[in-house]
């Protein structure tokens, strides 16, 4: 796994014009992932870094977001805790190239097509439309099922933070003259490793479709905004890879 | 959600099951086994919740115990209380002594007593008056510090940061209040690292000070301190090396 460029906390504070009182500020309305405050020992004593890019890109964010949006709601926003609730119209998600009438028929309703469809949709739109080239409509399914398992228990979160991925994995198994072969899909962090007799069809790195969703495509499409929030906004801190395999 | 929730007292000395009550009181002698939601808990005399607390009130005088995590609007604590787990609340009011074995958050925080918590605590408004001991970061839009025993937190982060020793209080009724209490020591704060936009110090003993507008009061042994608009420093304070950026 490669470095990440790091950045010292003075200098984010310098180059985005920004104050230590807003910089913690954020940081407690979870507005900076705790997990993007790197310590390190330096020469001039304890050091705090952050993941340059990340950190650049969101402070640019709440900057341009904050006048309009009081924080606490800014946070359910970026976290994307909130974005389940926002819509994301299609017309975006043409542009993307993620629109495929056979995927968008196995995911959202009809009526979807007329009002968009939620963060999560467009992300599972994202996820399948890398796979279309390489994978068979059964296996798109099963990949769609995969996700679809986690979608409750905060797998956008973990996506955000963490270097989630999915795997769509194949593996012969052959003998007495006849031969099979079984699809799977897992759900896994970077750098999961599988038996040598599977063949990886195709590997989805999650992370860049749901930036992509968040930052591209939703910002002024914020329209359908309901209630139903939670509080707090903060990662919920699980991990875990998560399998599915069928036989067929 | 439409069923009735029951209110429930303890006095003298009982038992009473987890689950969703409207008020909780406890008056003697009393224990909670499992989680409790409640609306209200009040405790005085002694009281325990062995799991998770939600709460909408929570009011403890004597001496309380909890399991695990407590979540509440306002929670005010004089006497004894103990967490072992962390502490969520909108409004945290604690006098007497208080310990936190997780992270504190809270929109107003205010001790007056021994606070000791092992995580960070979060606030916009953090208010301490006796001695405290915080093993993680201290971060708060505004935090005022009187003196009064014994303070110690790894960081503090935030926007203004004020640490006032006694005198400048005359405090001295409140020292002693918290050498009563076991904050005791000398009434100093150390830290490893004070970053904020506005910081004045008095009796401070820290690695690193970075601030905007840095005024390092008497008593003040400071490392290093970096700022960017002002620093004033005072004829009976210390600092290792000052840096302009």
């Amino acid at each position: 796994m490669d470095e990440e460029l790091l950045i010292s906390k003075k200098d984010v504070l310098e180059k985005m014009g920004i104050s230590y009182g807003q910089l913690y500020r954020w940081k407690r309305k979870g507005l900076i992932p705790e997990a993007w405050f790197v310590r390190r020992s330096t020469f001039t004593g304890q050091e705090t870094f952050f993941p340059q890019d990340k950190i650049l890109e969101r402070i640019a964010r709440i900057k341009e977001m904050k006048d309009e949006h009081p924080l606490d709601d800014l946070a359910q926003m970026i976290t994307t805790r909130v974005n389940a609730h926002l819509r994301v119209a299609m017309t975006k998600l043409q542009r993307a190239g993620w629109l495929d009438d056979a995927l968008l028929r196995a995911c959202c309703t009809d009526k979807a097509a007329a009002e968009g469809v939620s963060v999560w949709q467009a992300f599972v739109l994202g996820v399948l439309s890398r796979l279309r080239r390489a994978a068979r409509d059964e296996e798109i399914d099963l990949v769609r099922r995969t996700l679809e398992r986690e979608q409750g228990k905060g797998l956008l979160d973990r996506v955000s933070e963490n270097g989630v991925r999915i795997y769509l994995l194949r593996k012969c198994v052959s003998g007495g003259g006849i031969s099979a072969q079984i699809s799977a899909a897992a759900l896994a962090e970077e750098g999961a490793v599988f038996d040598p007799e599977i063949e990886v069809v195709e590997t989805v790195d999650l992370s860049p479709i749901l930036h992509r969703i968040q930052l591209e495509l939703d910002p002024d499409e914020r329209t359908a905004r309901d209630s139903g929030r939670t509080t707090g906004g903060n990662d919920d801190g699980r991990k875990g890879p998560e399998d599915e395999e069928v036989a067929r | 959600m439409s069923e009735e929730r029951k209110s429930v007292s303890i006095s003298g000395s009982g038992k009473l099951g987890g689950g969703e009550y409207a008020r909780v009181s406890i008056s003697g002698s009393g224990r909670i086994d499992g989680d409790l939601v409640a609306e209200e808990l009040r405790i005085s005399g002694s009281g325990k919740v062995s799991g998770r607390t939600e709460a909408g009130q929570i009011a403890v005088s004597g001496s309380a115990g909890f399991g695990d995590a407590v979540v509440a609007e306002e929670m005010r604590v004089s006497g004894s209380t103990r967490v072992a787990g962390s502490v969520e609340a909108k409004e945290l009011t604690c006098s007497g002594s208080f310990r936190a074995e997780g992270d504190v958050s809270a929109e107003y925080l205010k001790s007056s007593g021994g606070m000791r918590v092992t995580g960070d605590v979060e606030s916009d408004i953090f208010k301490a008056s006796g001695g405290f001991e915080i093993d993680g970061l201290l971060s708060a839009d505004k935090v005022e510090i009187h003196l009064g025993g014994r303070c110690s937190v790894r960081e503090i982060g935030g926007e203004k940061i004020h640490v006032l020793r006694p005198s400048s209080l005359g405090g001295a009724f409140l020292l002693g209040l918290a050498k009563i209490l076991g904050g005791g020591g000398p009434a100093e704060l150390r830290a490893t690292q004070i970053e904020g936009d506005e910081i004045h110090l008095e009796n401070t003993i820290a690695d690193i000070v970075r601030g905007k507008k840095v005024g390092i009061g008497p008593g003040c042994k400071i490392g290093t301190v970096e700022y960017a608009d002002s620093l004033d420093v005072d004829d009976d304070a210390s600092v290792g090396k000052e840096l302009k950026v």
